[in-house]
Parts: structure tokens; sequence; C-alpha cells
């Protein structure tokens, strides 16, 4: 079993990780179960499964978490919905990581690309790491 | 455009909020399990931070053309978590002075920010 990931493990500029995925049936159904399937097929939806993709790039590469962790902060640049059925290719990124005000606070950038390497989104969290 | 965005709303009921985790992979029990989320600091469960993007989506693509897609540069921060059971509305304003710039807002129910920030529209050379 991998060791849970520490604050101190992260060295910025170091990349982190990638994880390659579909866009399945069941994303867009889990996206609709929210918002409504009336919306299918949407430019919302499609903007809403670039943001699930992030996160799950994020959860699949950088794990195991150590329990706790906050969000403070999303940047995100939207450049283009994934098409069912795309295989999207996530790449997760270390950018930098400070102590202020005691807490450990860390940026991961997540960048997806679809079909022939075009830019579906660039993401950057902003963690309070919690160990 | 220069008028405020659609007002959205959604329900983040602990169904929406387990659609949301499968959605997002993302099981963390913070988010669906009651019994463990009252042993936190949080005192029950919260719904995922980036739902609260999705429901900005919603916001925003209503609030233009349909024969656009919009690219655009968004930066928000998490400002109070979104408690399960609880009705949130996604909206914004035109940023006065800057073409295509939208302050960005999340509220609970009771009025106050959950998420809050700007979305910046950008055009096919990258610039707003």
């Amino acid at each position: 079993m991998k060791p849970v990931i520490l604050w101190d493990d992260f060295q910025p500029g170091a990349p982190l990780g990638e994880l390659t995925e579909v866009f399945k049936p069941t994303l867009a159904k889990a996206w609709r179960d929210i918002f409504g399937h009336d919306n299918a097929g949407s430019r919302a939806e499609g903007a809403g499964i670039a943001v699930a993709m992030m996160m799950r790039g994020y959860l699949g590469v950088v794990t195991p978490r150590p329990p706790g962790n906050v969000q403070a902060r999303q940047r995100f640049t939207l450049d283009a919905p994934p098409q069912p059925g795309e295989v999207i290719h996530t790449v997760v990124t270390c950018l930098s990581k400070e102590i202020k005000r005691e807490r450990r606070y860390l940026d991961l950038e997540v960048r997806g690309t679809g079909t022939g390497g075009r830019s579906i989104y660039r993401g950057i969290l902003s963690l309070i790491w919690a160990a | 455009m220069s008028t405020a965005l659609h007002t959205v709303a959604l329900t983040a009921d602990p169904e929406v909020i387990l659609a949301y985790g499968e959605l997002t992979d993302d099981m963390n029990p913070i988010h669906i399990d009651p019994v463990y989320a009252a042993s936190t600091s949080m005192g029950g469960c919260i719904a995922h931070g980036t739902m609260s993007i999705c429901l900005l989506w919603e916001s925003l693509f209503r609030s233009f053309s349909e024969a656009e897609w919009l690219r655009l540069d968004l930066d928000v921060r998490f400002i109070k978590p979104v408690r399960a059971g609880e009705t949130i509305r996604a909206g914004g304003e035109p940023r006065e002075g800057e073409a295509g710039c939208y302050t960005v807002w999340v509220r609970g129910d009771d009025g106050a920010d959950r998420v809050t920030g700007t979305v910046r529209l950008l055009h096919e050379e990258g610039q707003a």
C-alpha cells in the first residue's frame, strides 16, 4: 500500500502523475441526474464534465491523501467541451507550496487534453493540505 | 452583454451530492456519510466545492446565446461549505469597466456567499 502523500512530499515544479480516461456515458448520466435531463448535451454539461474530469484526474493521481484537506481556491481555464467517447489525458503538476498563517498551502495544476492533444481545460487547485 | 447573469438554483440533497461524488469519483465520507461527517468539525455532510462551479456554468451558459461556446477563465474562492440539504443559487454581474468580465457568486439559504470570484470570457486570441 502506498504511503499517504504528505505536504513535505510535494516539490514545486515536479510532475505528480498522469491519468487517461474516456468520457463515458455514465459521467453524462451522473451530471444529468444533478442538473436535469432536459439539459442533456448542453454547453453547461460540457463545461461540467470538464470540471469533473479535472477532479477525477487530481483524485486519481494524488492519492492516497491525508483526511481533512480543504480546497481554498479554484482557477480554471475552459477551452473546449470534451466530446462523448473522447479520451481525456490529464497531467498533474505541483506548481508551488508555502506555509501561510501556519497552514500548508499547495497549488496543483491539472491540465486536460483530448483528441490530437487539443486543450480541454487547465485548472489550478489551491489546497490547504492537512498533513 | 451588460446585464446580470441568470440566477439558477440547486438543492444539495444527499442524493445530489452522491451523484456528484459518482461524477467526480470523490466519495470522501465528509460528503456522503452523515455519521462520519457529524463527528468532524463540519458537523454534518457538505457538498463538493466544485459542484458550485458547475452551477455557475449553468448560470453563465444560460445567459449567453445558444450558438456561442464560451472559452473562459474562472477564479473563485471557497468561502464557506454548502451543507447537505441547502439550496444554493448561482449568478453574477458584469464588472464595470472590464468588458467580458463578471463577478460571480454562489449563495446559500442565508444569502451569504459560499463561493465568490470572477469569470472572464476569452476571445479567440485568448484575450478578454
